[in-house]
Protein backbone atom coordinates (compact mmCIF):
# COMPACT_ATOMS: atom_id res chain seq x y z
CA UNK A 1 0.00 0.00 0.00
CA UNK A 2 1.03 3.39 -0.43
CA UNK A 3 3.05 5.37 2.54
CA UNK A 4 1.05 6.84 4.41
CA UNK A 5 1.01 10.42 3.10
CA UNK A 6 4.75 11.31 3.66
CA UNK A 7 6.68 11.08 0.38
CA UNK A 8 10.46 10.63 0.63
CA UNK A 9 13.05 12.40 -1.20
CA UNK A 10 14.07 9.46 -3.88
CA UNK A 11 17.91 8.50 -4.59
CA UNK A 12 16.99 6.97 -7.89
CA UNK A 13 15.42 8.31 -10.84
CA UNK A 14 12.51 5.04 -12.34
CA UNK A 15 15.15 4.83 -14.98
CA UNK A 16 17.11 3.48 -12.86
CA UNK A 17 15.66 1.70 -10.65
CA UNK A 18 13.56 -0.33 -13.62
CA UNK A 19 17.11 -1.09 -15.27
CA UNK A 20 18.61 -2.32 -11.94
CA UNK A 21 15.63 -4.73 -11.46
CA UNK A 22 16.10 -5.45 -14.72
CA UNK A 23 19.72 -6.93 -14.27
CA UNK A 24 17.84 -8.95 -11.09
CA UNK A 25 15.40 -10.17 -13.18
CA UNK A 26 17.93 -11.72 -15.96
CA UNK A 27 18.69 -13.85 -13.51
CA UNK A 28 15.03 -14.97 -12.91
CA UNK A 29 14.57 -15.30 -16.33
CA UNK A 30 17.37 -16.24 -18.23
CA UNK A 31 15.46 -15.86 -22.29
CA UNK A 32 14.96 -12.02 -22.80
CA UNK A 33 17.61 -9.87 -24.47
CA UNK A 34 18.37 -6.04 -24.54
CA UNK A 35 18.68 -3.83 -27.13
CA UNK A 36 19.90 -0.49 -27.09
CA UNK A 37 20.69 2.81 -29.48
CA UNK A 38 23.62 3.95 -27.73
CA UNK A 39 22.61 6.03 -24.70
CA UNK A 40 22.99 2.99 -21.93
CA UNK A 41 24.84 5.34 -19.86
CA UNK A 42 21.51 7.46 -20.00
CA UNK A 43 19.10 4.02 -19.39
CA UNK A 44 21.61 2.48 -17.23
CA UNK A 45 20.87 -0.43 -19.81
CA UNK A 46 25.01 -0.29 -19.54
CA UNK A 47 24.69 -2.01 -16.04
CA UNK A 48 22.82 -4.95 -18.17
CA UNK A 49 25.12 -4.98 -20.56
CA UNK A 50 28.16 -5.53 -18.04
CA UNK A 51 25.88 -8.39 -16.54
CA UNK A 52 24.57 -9.99 -19.43
CA UNK A 53 26.79 -9.54 -22.54
CA UNK A 54 25.52 -12.58 -24.73
CA UNK A 55 21.97 -11.12 -24.10
CA UNK A 56 22.45 -7.32 -24.82
CA UNK A 57 23.05 -5.76 -28.09
CA UNK A 58 23.77 -2.26 -29.26
CA UNK A 59 22.36 -1.83 -32.23
CA UNK A 60 24.25 1.92 -33.19
CA UNK A 61 22.59 5.27 -33.30
CA UNK A 62 19.26 3.87 -35.67
CA UNK A 63 16.30 3.60 -33.00
CA UNK A 64 13.92 2.56 -36.54
CA UNK A 65 16.39 -0.42 -36.95
CA UNK A 66 16.87 -1.35 -33.32
CA UNK A 67 12.93 -1.98 -33.10
CA UNK A 68 12.85 -3.72 -36.31
CA UNK A 69 15.45 -6.03 -35.01
CA UNK A 70 13.81 -6.30 -32.00
CA UNK A 71 11.13 -7.23 -33.69
CA UNK A 72 12.17 -9.72 -35.86
CA UNK A 73 14.20 -11.31 -32.82
CA UNK A 74 11.01 -11.49 -31.33
CA UNK A 75 9.69 -13.56 -34.16
CA UNK A 76 11.39 -16.39 -33.15
CA UNK A 77 9.42 -16.29 -29.78
CA UNK A 78 11.90 -14.68 -27.20
CA UNK A 79 10.84 -11.34 -25.83
CA UNK A 80 13.34 -8.47 -26.00
CA UNK A 81 13.35 -4.90 -24.47
CA UNK A 82 14.02 -2.80 -26.62
CA UNK A 83 15.35 0.74 -24.80
CA UNK A 84 15.88 4.90 -25.63
CA UNK A 85 14.48 8.13 -24.68
CA UNK A 86 10.44 8.52 -25.85
CA UNK A 87 11.07 10.88 -28.54
CA UNK A 88 13.11 9.24 -30.37
CA UNK A 89 10.91 5.68 -30.00
CA UNK A 90 7.79 7.24 -30.80
CA UNK A 91 8.65 9.45 -33.38
CA UNK A 92 11.83 8.24 -35.40
CA UNK A 93 11.49 4.10 -34.54
CA UNK A 94 7.21 4.85 -34.43
CA UNK A 95 6.64 3.00 -37.88
CA UNK A 96 8.55 0.12 -36.31
CA UNK A 97 7.07 0.42 -33.30
CA UNK A 98 2.95 0.24 -34.72
CA UNK A 99 3.48 -2.29 -37.85
CA UNK A 100 6.43 -4.68 -37.18
CA UNK A 101 5.96 -5.11 -33.53
CA UNK A 102 1.97 -4.34 -32.28
CA UNK A 103 0.43 -5.38 -35.60
CA UNK A 104 1.46 -8.97 -34.59
CA UNK A 105 0.89 -8.45 -30.99
CA UNK A 106 5.12 -9.37 -30.37
CA UNK A 107 6.98 -9.26 -26.89
CA UNK A 108 8.54 -6.53 -27.36
CA UNK A 109 9.15 -4.07 -24.17
CA UNK A 110 9.60 -0.30 -24.24
CA UNK A 111 12.30 1.25 -22.11
CA UNK A 112 11.21 4.84 -22.67
CA UNK A 113 13.40 7.14 -20.71
CA UNK A 114 13.02 10.64 -19.96
CA UNK A 115 8.90 10.98 -20.64
CA UNK A 116 7.66 14.39 -20.27
CA UNK A 117 9.50 17.34 -19.71
CA UNK A 118 12.12 16.19 -17.23
CA UNK A 119 14.68 16.05 -20.08
CA UNK A 120 14.62 19.91 -19.09
CA UNK A 121 17.58 21.18 -19.73
CA UNK A 122 18.60 18.88 -22.56
CA UNK A 123 15.18 21.00 -24.29
CA UNK A 124 12.33 20.27 -26.68
CA UNK A 125 14.76 17.86 -28.98
CA UNK A 126 14.25 15.23 -25.72
CA UNK A 127 11.47 15.90 -24.68
CA UNK A 128 8.87 13.27 -25.01
CA UNK A 129 6.07 15.33 -24.90
CA UNK A 130 3.47 13.87 -27.12
CA UNK A 131 4.66 9.98 -26.26
CA UNK A 132 1.78 9.13 -24.58
CA UNK A 133 -0.88 10.11 -27.59
CA UNK A 134 1.65 8.35 -30.23
CA UNK A 135 1.53 5.09 -28.05
CA UNK A 136 -2.04 4.71 -26.72
CA UNK A 137 -3.24 5.40 -30.21
CA UNK A 138 -1.36 1.85 -31.44
CA UNK A 139 -3.26 -1.35 -30.97
CA UNK A 140 -1.98 -4.11 -28.85
CA UNK A 141 -0.02 -1.59 -27.33
CA UNK A 142 0.16 -1.30 -23.33
CA UNK A 143 1.39 1.67 -21.68
CA UNK A 144 2.17 2.61 -17.94
CA UNK A 145 4.54 4.62 -15.95
CA UNK A 146 5.66 4.31 -12.43
CA UNK A 147 6.27 7.26 -10.45
CA UNK A 148 9.08 6.03 -7.78
CA UNK A 149 11.43 3.43 -7.12
CA UNK A 150 9.35 0.77 -5.97
CA UNK A 151 6.67 1.43 -8.71
CA UNK A 152 9.75 1.47 -11.14
CA UNK A 153 10.52 -1.97 -9.87
CA UNK A 154 7.31 -3.99 -9.75
CA UNK A 155 6.20 -2.12 -13.61
CA UNK A 156 9.24 -3.81 -15.06
CA UNK A 157 8.39 -7.45 -13.79
CA UNK A 158 4.96 -6.57 -14.75
CA UNK A 159 6.29 -5.20 -18.53
CA UNK A 160 8.23 -8.86 -18.93
CA UNK A 161 5.16 -11.36 -17.64
CA UNK A 162 2.32 -9.48 -19.81
CA UNK A 163 2.39 -10.80 -23.12
CA UNK A 164 2.45 -8.46 -25.80
CA UNK A 165 3.95 -5.13 -26.88
CA UNK A 166 4.47 -2.63 -23.14
CA UNK A 167 5.33 0.78 -23.29
CA UNK A 168 7.14 1.46 -19.94
CA UNK A 169 7.53 5.87 -19.69
CA UNK A 170 10.62 6.56 -17.54
CA UNK A 171 12.25 9.73 -16.01
CA UNK A 172 15.48 11.19 -15.99
CA UNK A 173 15.32 13.10 -12.40
CA UNK A 174 14.96 11.38 -9.19
CA UNK A 175 11.39 12.69 -7.88
CA UNK A 176 10.09 11.32 -4.36
CA UNK A 177 9.29 7.67 -2.73
CA UNK A 178 5.64 7.18 -2.64
CA UNK A 179 5.15 3.61 -2.47
CA UNK A 180 5.75 0.71 0.25
CA UNK A 181 7.84 -2.58 -0.77
CA UNK A 182 4.72 -4.69 -0.54
CA UNK A 183 2.32 -2.70 -2.91
CA UNK A 184 1.19 -4.77 -5.85
CA UNK A 185 0.42 -3.60 -9.02
CA UNK A 186 -0.88 -5.37 -12.10
CA UNK A 187 -1.77 -4.23 -16.06
CA UNK A 188 -4.82 -2.17 -15.93
CA UNK A 189 -4.73 -1.36 -12.30
CA UNK A 190 -4.38 2.21 -10.49
CA UNK A 191 -4.29 3.03 -6.62
CA UNK A 192 -6.05 5.69 -4.64
CA UNK A 193 -3.47 7.04 -3.06
CA UNK A 194 -5.19 9.97 -0.78
CA UNK A 195 -8.87 9.11 0.00
CA UNK A 196 -11.35 11.99 -0.74
CA UNK A 197 -14.49 13.23 -1.28
CA UNK A 198 -14.91 16.53 -3.20
CA UNK A 199 -13.27 16.20 -6.55
CA UNK A 200 -10.92 13.03 -8.20
CA UNK A 201 -7.29 14.06 -9.15
CA UNK A 202 -6.37 11.81 -11.32
CA UNK A 203 -2.42 11.02 -12.82
CA UNK A 204 0.58 9.22 -13.32
CA UNK A 205 4.57 9.40 -13.06
CA UNK A 206 6.19 12.51 -11.64
CA UNK A 207 2.97 13.90 -11.78
CA UNK A 208 2.06 11.60 -8.93
CA UNK A 209 4.03 13.56 -6.13
CA UNK A 210 2.67 17.18 -7.21
CA UNK A 211 -1.05 15.76 -6.91
CA UNK A 212 -0.34 14.97 -3.30
CA UNK A 213 1.12 18.18 -1.85
CA UNK A 214 -1.83 19.49 -3.97
CA UNK A 215 -4.05 17.63 -2.32
CA UNK A 216 -2.02 18.55 1.04
CA UNK A 217 -3.15 22.49 0.34
CA UNK A 218 -6.68 21.75 -1.27
CA UNK A 219 -7.00 20.36 2.34
CA UNK A 220 -5.95 23.39 4.29
CA UNK A 221 -8.43 25.34 2.16
CA UNK A 222 -11.32 23.06 2.70
CA UNK A 223 -11.43 20.79 -0.06
CA UNK A 224 -11.27 17.12 0.27
CA UNK A 225 -9.86 15.43 -2.90
CA UNK A 226 -9.17 12.31 -3.66
CA UNK A 227 -5.75 11.46 -5.22
CA UNK A 228 -5.42 8.53 -8.53
CA UNK A 229 -2.17 7.04 -9.40
CA UNK A 230 -2.88 5.75 -12.76
CA UNK A 231 0.12 3.57 -13.52
CA UNK A 232 -1.18 2.15 -16.07
CA UNK A 233 -2.04 4.82 -18.40
CA UNK A 234 -3.48 1.70 -21.02
CA UNK A 235 -5.58 -0.05 -20.54
CA UNK A 236 -6.81 2.50 -17.69
CA UNK A 237 -8.61 1.04 -14.20
CA UNK A 238 -12.19 2.52 -15.42
CA UNK A 239 -13.28 0.49 -12.09
CA UNK A 240 -11.32 3.16 -9.97
CA UNK A 241 -12.47 5.89 -11.86
CA UNK A 242 -15.98 5.17 -11.88
CA UNK A 243 -15.76 4.82 -7.79
CA UNK A 244 -14.16 7.85 -7.51
CA UNK A 245 -16.42 9.66 -9.26
CA UNK A 246 -19.16 8.44 -7.89
CA UNK A 247 -18.03 9.59 -4.38
CA UNK A 248 -16.56 12.81 -6.22
CA UNK A 249 -18.57 13.70 -9.19
CA UNK A 250 -15.89 16.08 -10.39
CA UNK A 251 -12.34 15.00 -11.89
CA UNK A 252 -9.30 17.05 -12.83
CA UNK A 253 -6.61 15.17 -14.90
CA UNK A 254 -3.03 16.33 -14.36
CA UNK A 255 -0.24 14.98 -16.83
CA UNK A 256 3.58 15.67 -18.27
CA UNK A 257 2.31 15.99 -21.54
CA UNK A 258 0.15 17.54 -24.10
CA UNK A 259 -3.14 18.07 -22.92
CA UNK A 260 -3.50 16.97 -26.46
CA UNK A 261 -4.06 13.24 -26.53
CA UNK A 262 -3.21 12.24 -23.12
CA UNK A 263 -4.69 10.78 -20.73
CA UNK A 264 -6.70 13.64 -20.03
CA UNK A 265 -8.51 13.38 -22.89
CA UNK A 266 -9.00 9.47 -22.20
CA UNK A 267 -10.46 10.08 -19.40
CA UNK A 268 -12.65 13.08 -20.57
CA UNK A 269 -14.08 11.17 -23.45
CA UNK A 270 -14.66 8.05 -20.65
CA UNK A 271 -16.45 10.34 -18.50
CA UNK A 272 -18.56 12.01 -21.55
CA UNK A 273 -19.43 8.71 -22.51
CA UNK A 274 -20.17 6.87 -19.13
CA UNK A 275 -20.91 9.65 -16.49
CA UNK A 276 -20.27 13.31 -17.59
CA UNK A 277 -18.78 15.27 -14.94
CA UNK A 278 -17.32 18.82 -14.01
CA UNK A 279 -13.59 18.55 -15.99
CA UNK A 280 -10.48 19.91 -16.72
CA UNK A 281 -7.16 18.83 -17.37
CA UNK A 282 -3.66 20.26 -17.01
CA UNK A 283 -0.41 19.61 -19.09
CA UNK A 284 1.26 21.34 -22.11
CA UNK A 285 -1.64 23.62 -23.90
CA UNK A 286 -0.22 23.17 -27.55
CA UNK A 287 3.07 24.31 -27.14
CA UNK A 288 6.85 22.97 -26.91
CA UNK A 289 8.34 23.84 -23.91
CA UNK A 290 11.52 25.92 -22.65
CA UNK A 291 14.66 24.14 -21.34
CA UNK A 292 15.65 24.83 -17.62
CA UNK A 293 15.39 23.41 -14.17
CA UNK A 294 12.83 20.78 -14.38
CA UNK A 295 10.45 22.01 -11.34
CA UNK A 296 10.61 26.05 -13.19
CA UNK A 297 10.08 24.12 -16.70
CA UNK A 298 6.61 22.35 -14.92
CA UNK A 299 5.63 25.66 -13.10
CA UNK A 300 5.94 27.80 -16.34
CA UNK A 301 3.64 25.19 -18.03
CA UNK A 302 0.67 24.67 -16.05
CA UNK A 303 1.92 20.72 -14.70
CA UNK A 304 2.77 22.47 -10.81
CA UNK A 305 1.07 21.47 -7.63
CA UNK A 306 -0.26 25.11 -7.74
CA UNK A 307 -1.78 24.76 -10.37
CA UNK A 308 -3.81 21.99 -9.59
CA UNK A 309 -5.10 23.48 -6.66
CA UNK A 310 -6.28 26.46 -8.57
CA UNK A 311 -7.69 24.47 -11.18
CA UNK A 312 -9.44 22.26 -8.83
CA UNK A 313 -10.88 24.89 -7.15
CA UNK A 314 -12.62 26.20 -10.81
CA UNK A 315 -13.67 22.48 -11.49
CA UNK A 316 -15.12 22.51 -8.04
CA UNK A 317 -16.72 25.87 -8.76
CA UNK A 318 -18.07 24.50 -11.87
CA UNK A 319 -20.08 21.59 -9.71
CA UNK A 320 -22.22 23.85 -8.19
CA UNK B 1 16.37 -30.46 -41.57
CA UNK B 2 16.16 -30.51 -45.55
CA UNK B 3 14.07 -28.50 -48.43
CA UNK B 4 10.86 -30.73 -48.72
CA UNK B 5 10.98 -31.31 -52.09
CA UNK B 6 13.99 -31.17 -53.22
CA UNK B 7 13.42 -30.57 -56.73
CA UNK B 8 15.91 -30.10 -59.72
CA UNK B 9 16.24 -26.47 -61.38
CA UNK B 10 14.62 -28.22 -64.13
CA UNK B 11 11.86 -29.25 -62.28
CA UNK B 12 12.00 -25.75 -60.78
CA UNK B 13 11.61 -24.09 -64.00
CA UNK B 14 8.53 -25.97 -64.71
CA UNK B 15 6.83 -25.47 -61.74
CA UNK B 16 7.50 -21.60 -62.50
CA UNK B 17 5.56 -22.14 -65.35
CA UNK B 18 2.86 -22.78 -63.56
CA UNK B 19 3.06 -20.37 -60.80
CA UNK B 20 2.72 -17.33 -63.54
CA UNK B 21 -0.42 -18.59 -64.69
CA UNK B 22 -1.50 -18.57 -61.35
CA UNK B 23 -0.34 -15.12 -60.44
CA UNK B 24 -2.14 -13.88 -63.48
CA UNK B 25 -5.40 -15.63 -62.84
CA UNK B 26 -5.20 -14.78 -59.12
CA UNK B 27 -4.75 -10.75 -59.83
CA UNK B 28 -7.22 -11.12 -63.10
CA UNK B 29 -9.71 -12.27 -60.45
CA UNK B 30 -8.85 -10.19 -57.65
CA UNK B 31 -9.24 -7.20 -59.83
CA UNK B 32 -6.45 -5.83 -58.27
CA UNK B 33 -2.33 -6.77 -57.38
CA UNK B 34 1.07 -5.89 -58.42
CA UNK B 35 1.81 -8.25 -61.29
CA UNK B 36 5.72 -6.72 -62.60
CA UNK B 37 6.09 -7.34 -58.99
CA UNK B 38 5.11 -10.47 -58.73
CA UNK B 39 6.39 -11.95 -62.17
CA UNK B 40 10.06 -10.47 -61.38
CA UNK B 41 10.63 -12.48 -58.18
CA UNK B 42 8.83 -15.95 -59.63
CA UNK B 43 11.96 -17.72 -60.10
CA UNK B 44 13.57 -16.45 -57.15
CA UNK B 45 10.77 -17.67 -54.86
CA UNK B 46 10.20 -20.87 -56.70
CA UNK B 47 13.89 -21.62 -56.05
CA UNK B 48 14.05 -21.26 -52.49
CA UNK B 49 10.69 -23.08 -51.42
CA UNK B 50 10.92 -26.00 -53.88
CA UNK B 51 14.76 -26.72 -53.22
CA UNK B 52 16.97 -23.95 -51.15
CA UNK B 53 14.69 -23.21 -48.00
CA UNK B 54 15.17 -25.91 -45.38
CA UNK B 55 11.64 -26.47 -43.41
CA UNK B 56 8.34 -29.09 -42.78
CA UNK B 57 5.55 -29.10 -44.81
CA UNK B 58 3.50 -30.37 -42.23
CA UNK B 59 5.41 -28.16 -39.27
CA UNK B 60 5.52 -24.15 -40.15
CA UNK B 61 6.62 -23.15 -37.40
CA UNK B 62 9.31 -26.12 -36.51
CA UNK B 63 12.08 -24.34 -34.52
CA UNK B 64 14.71 -25.00 -37.14
CA UNK B 65 13.31 -23.97 -40.03
CA UNK B 66 15.02 -21.07 -42.41
CA UNK B 67 12.93 -18.17 -42.27
CA UNK B 68 11.91 -16.31 -45.37
CA UNK B 69 10.60 -12.76 -45.01
CA UNK B 70 9.34 -10.94 -48.31
CA UNK B 71 10.30 -7.15 -47.51
CA UNK B 72 8.97 -5.92 -50.71
CA UNK B 73 5.74 -7.36 -49.26
CA UNK B 74 3.54 -5.57 -52.21
CA UNK B 75 4.96 -8.97 -54.32
CA UNK B 76 2.49 -10.94 -51.89
CA UNK B 77 0.46 -12.42 -54.57
CA UNK B 78 3.61 -13.87 -56.40
CA UNK B 79 4.13 -15.41 -52.93
CA UNK B 80 0.44 -17.11 -52.13
CA UNK B 81 1.04 -18.72 -55.53
CA UNK B 82 4.47 -19.71 -54.49
CA UNK B 83 3.15 -21.62 -51.33
CA UNK B 84 -0.22 -22.78 -53.71
CA UNK B 85 2.10 -24.29 -56.06
CA UNK B 86 4.32 -26.33 -53.27
CA UNK B 87 0.73 -27.85 -52.01
CA UNK B 88 1.97 -25.43 -48.51
CA UNK B 89 -1.40 -22.81 -49.19
CA UNK B 90 -5.01 -24.38 -50.46
CA UNK B 91 -5.25 -23.55 -53.81
CA UNK B 92 -8.69 -22.51 -53.33
CA UNK B 93 -7.69 -19.49 -51.21
CA UNK B 94 -6.15 -17.89 -54.64
CA UNK B 95 -9.77 -16.69 -54.98
CA UNK B 96 -10.11 -14.90 -51.68
CA UNK B 97 -6.69 -12.55 -52.65
CA UNK B 98 -7.34 -9.41 -51.50
CA UNK B 99 -11.23 -9.62 -50.68
CA UNK B 100 -12.78 -8.99 -47.46
CA UNK B 101 -12.02 -10.96 -44.55
CA UNK B 102 -9.65 -13.19 -46.67
CA UNK B 103 -6.59 -14.71 -45.22
CA UNK B 104 -4.57 -13.70 -48.28
CA UNK B 105 -4.17 -9.70 -47.48
CA UNK B 106 -2.58 -7.42 -49.80
CA UNK B 107 1.20 -7.99 -47.41
CA UNK B 108 2.14 -10.32 -45.88
CA UNK B 109 0.58 -10.75 -42.07
CA UNK B 110 2.06 -13.66 -40.41
CA UNK B 111 -1.31 -14.20 -38.20
CA UNK B 112 -3.28 -14.59 -41.34
CA UNK B 113 -0.79 -16.48 -43.31
CA UNK B 114 0.90 -19.98 -42.61
CA UNK B 115 4.83 -19.83 -43.46
CA UNK B 116 4.37 -16.02 -43.18
CA UNK B 117 7.31 -15.19 -40.55
CA UNK B 118 7.21 -11.42 -40.35
CA UNK B 119 4.72 -8.57 -41.24
CA UNK B 120 6.32 -6.58 -43.97
CA UNK B 121 5.14 -3.89 -47.24
CA UNK B 122 6.59 -0.69 -45.30
CA UNK B 123 9.34 -0.95 -47.33
CA UNK B 124 12.85 -0.93 -45.94
CA UNK B 125 12.32 -3.11 -42.52
CA UNK B 126 12.25 -6.58 -43.90
CA UNK B 127 16.47 -6.65 -43.73
CA UNK B 128 16.03 -5.02 -40.11
CA UNK B 129 13.94 -7.93 -39.46
CA UNK B 130 16.02 -10.51 -40.52
CA UNK B 131 18.85 -8.97 -38.56
CA UNK B 132 16.93 -9.58 -35.37
CA UNK B 133 16.11 -13.33 -36.85
CA UNK B 134 19.65 -14.06 -37.55
CA UNK B 135 20.93 -12.59 -34.66
CA UNK B 136 18.64 -14.55 -32.58
CA UNK B 137 20.21 -17.31 -34.24
CA UNK B 138 23.65 -16.93 -33.61
CA UNK B 139 23.35 -16.19 -30.05
CA UNK B 140 20.85 -19.72 -29.79
CA UNK B 141 23.17 -21.47 -31.63
CA UNK B 142 20.41 -22.54 -33.98
CA UNK B 143 21.55 -23.01 -37.41
CA UNK B 144 19.22 -22.14 -39.40
CA UNK B 145 19.77 -19.14 -42.29
CA UNK B 146 17.35 -16.02 -42.74
CA UNK B 147 16.80 -15.05 -46.29
CA UNK B 148 15.48 -11.63 -47.03
CA UNK B 149 13.72 -10.32 -50.67
CA UNK B 150 14.25 -6.78 -50.84
CA UNK B 151 12.77 -4.75 -54.45
CA UNK B 152 15.48 -2.74 -55.43
CA UNK B 153 13.22 0.41 -55.50
CA UNK B 154 13.50 -0.20 -51.46
CA UNK B 155 16.72 0.56 -51.13
CA UNK B 156 16.47 4.40 -51.21
CA UNK B 157 14.92 3.68 -47.64
CA UNK B 158 17.92 4.57 -45.48
CA UNK B 159 16.28 2.07 -43.13
CA UNK B 160 18.28 -0.94 -45.33
CA UNK B 161 21.78 0.76 -44.94
CA UNK B 162 20.85 0.67 -40.99
CA UNK B 163 20.51 -2.75 -40.88
CA UNK B 164 23.27 -3.57 -43.17
CA UNK B 165 25.42 -1.71 -41.01
CA UNK B 166 24.27 -4.01 -38.13
CA UNK B 167 24.50 -7.25 -39.98
CA UNK B 168 28.35 -6.84 -41.11
CA UNK B 169 29.13 -5.27 -37.33
CA UNK B 170 27.34 -8.95 -35.59
CA UNK B 171 29.02 -11.04 -38.34
CA UNK B 172 25.91 -12.21 -39.52
CA UNK B 173 26.65 -15.05 -42.16
CA UNK B 174 23.58 -16.65 -41.40
CA UNK B 175 21.92 -13.54 -43.38
CA UNK B 176 21.33 -14.00 -47.01
CA UNK B 177 20.25 -10.38 -48.38
CA UNK B 178 19.28 -11.08 -51.95
CA UNK B 179 17.78 -8.09 -53.94
CA UNK B 180 15.19 -8.72 -56.57
CA UNK B 181 17.37 -6.04 -59.04
CA UNK B 182 14.49 -5.29 -61.82
CA UNK B 183 15.66 -1.82 -62.20
CA UNK B 184 11.86 -0.99 -62.38
CA UNK B 185 9.88 1.36 -59.21
CA UNK B 186 6.74 2.56 -59.29
CA UNK B 187 7.04 5.47 -61.29
CA UNK B 188 10.19 4.52 -63.16
CA UNK B 189 13.44 3.25 -63.81
CA UNK B 190 15.18 3.31 -59.91
CA UNK B 191 18.48 5.27 -61.96
CA UNK B 192 16.04 7.71 -63.46
CA UNK B 193 14.27 8.80 -60.03
CA UNK B 194 17.19 7.88 -57.34
CA UNK B 195 20.00 5.95 -58.46
CA UNK B 196 21.26 2.99 -56.78
CA UNK B 197 24.79 2.02 -58.77
CA UNK B 198 27.24 1.01 -58.41
CA UNK B 199 24.99 -1.20 -55.82
CA UNK B 200 27.39 -3.97 -55.71
CA UNK B 201 30.29 -1.40 -54.55
CA UNK B 202 27.59 0.06 -51.97
CA UNK B 203 27.10 -3.40 -50.55
CA UNK B 204 30.73 -4.19 -50.31
CA UNK B 205 31.52 -1.20 -48.77
CA UNK B 206 28.30 -1.89 -46.04
CA UNK B 207 30.81 -5.28 -45.53
CA UNK B 208 28.94 -8.12 -47.30
CA UNK B 209 29.98 -11.00 -49.20
CA UNK B 210 28.50 -9.66 -52.80
CA UNK B 211 27.52 -12.09 -55.72
CA UNK B 212 25.57 -11.06 -58.94
CA UNK B 213 23.45 -13.51 -60.33
CA UNK B 214 20.58 -13.98 -63.23
CA UNK B 215 17.34 -13.95 -60.88
CA UNK B 216 15.44 -15.51 -63.63
CA UNK B 217 17.68 -18.26 -64.24
CA UNK B 218 16.70 -20.80 -61.48
CA UNK B 219 19.59 -22.91 -62.40
CA UNK B 220 22.07 -19.77 -62.23
CA UNK B 221 20.28 -18.89 -58.85
CA UNK B 222 20.35 -22.02 -57.19
CA UNK B 223 23.96 -22.15 -57.96
CA UNK B 224 24.80 -19.04 -56.76
CA UNK B 225 23.47 -19.57 -53.70
CA UNK B 226 24.33 -23.60 -53.43
CA UNK B 227 28.35 -21.88 -53.86
CA UNK B 228 28.26 -19.03 -51.22
CA UNK B 229 30.85 -18.77 -49.04
CA UNK B 230 29.88 -20.40 -45.22
CA UNK B 231 31.43 -19.08 -41.79
CA UNK B 232 33.24 -16.33 -43.36
CA UNK B 233 31.69 -14.17 -40.96
CA UNK B 234 30.30 -11.82 -43.48
CA UNK B 235 26.51 -11.24 -43.99
CA UNK B 236 25.27 -12.27 -48.02
CA UNK B 237 24.05 -10.11 -50.42
CA UNK B 238 22.96 -11.56 -53.96
CA UNK B 239 22.11 -9.14 -56.67
CA UNK B 240 19.54 -10.85 -58.54
CA UNK B 241 19.36 -9.26 -62.14
CA UNK B 242 15.60 -9.60 -63.06
CA UNK B 243 13.24 -8.23 -65.45
CA UNK B 244 10.29 -7.14 -63.77
CA UNK B 245 6.81 -8.94 -65.39
CA UNK B 246 9.33 -11.39 -66.91
CA UNK B 247 7.10 -14.21 -68.82
CA UNK B 248 4.75 -11.96 -70.51
CA UNK B 249 6.33 -9.61 -73.73
CA UNK B 250 3.47 -6.76 -73.09
CA UNK B 251 4.16 -6.86 -69.00
CA UNK B 252 7.84 -7.04 -69.39
CA UNK B 253 9.89 -3.95 -68.13
CA UNK B 254 6.87 -1.91 -68.28
CA UNK B 255 6.23 0.55 -65.03
CA UNK B 256 3.02 0.71 -65.54
CA UNK B 257 2.44 -2.96 -64.88
CA UNK B 258 3.79 -1.87 -61.41
CA UNK B 259 0.32 -2.29 -59.93
CA UNK B 260 -1.27 -3.17 -62.88
CA UNK B 261 -3.59 -6.64 -64.08
CA UNK B 262 -4.41 -8.47 -67.04
CA UNK B 263 -7.50 -7.23 -68.05
CA UNK B 264 -10.18 -8.70 -71.09
CA UNK B 265 -8.15 -10.07 -73.66
CA UNK B 266 -4.75 -9.75 -72.07
CA UNK B 267 -4.95 -12.65 -70.00
CA UNK B 268 -5.82 -15.48 -72.21
CA UNK B 269 -3.22 -14.00 -74.58
CA UNK B 270 -0.37 -13.98 -71.25
CA UNK B 271 -1.62 -17.71 -70.78
CA UNK B 272 -0.70 -18.59 -73.79
CA UNK B 273 2.57 -17.02 -74.20
CA UNK B 274 3.34 -19.10 -71.12
CA UNK B 275 2.26 -22.19 -72.56
CA UNK B 276 4.52 -21.92 -75.53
Amino acid sequence: MPREMNPSKAEKPTRQAFSERMVEYGSIDAEFMVMEADIGGSTFTNKWGAAFPERYFNMGIAEGNMVSAAAGMAADGRTVVASSYGVFLTMRAVESVRTMVCYPNLNVKFLSSHGGVTAAIDGVTHQATEDIGMVTTLPNMQVQQPCDTVSARKLLDLALTTPGPVFTRLMRDPLFEVYSEDTEFRMGGSHVLRQGSDITIATYGDIVFQALEAAAELDKQGVSAEVIDMYCVKPFDTEALVKSLSKTGALLVAENHQRRNGLGYELAAFCLREMPVPFDNLGLRDTFAESGNYYKVLEKYGISANWIVTTAQEVLAKKG
Amino acid sequence: MNNPFGFSPEEVVENTVEIRKKILTTNHNAGQGHTGADLSETDILASLYLRLLRFSKDDPQHPDRDRFILSKGHGVGGLYCTLAQAGLLDSNLLDTYLQFNTKLPGHPVRQKTPFVEVNTGALGHGLALGVGLALAAKKSGNGYLTYVLTGDGELQEGSNWEAAMTAAHYQLDNLIWIVDRNGLQLADCTETIMSLEPLDDKLAAFGMSVHTTNGNDPAEFIATVESLPKDDGKPKAIIAQTTKGKGVSFIEGQPSWHHRIPKGDELPQALEELAC
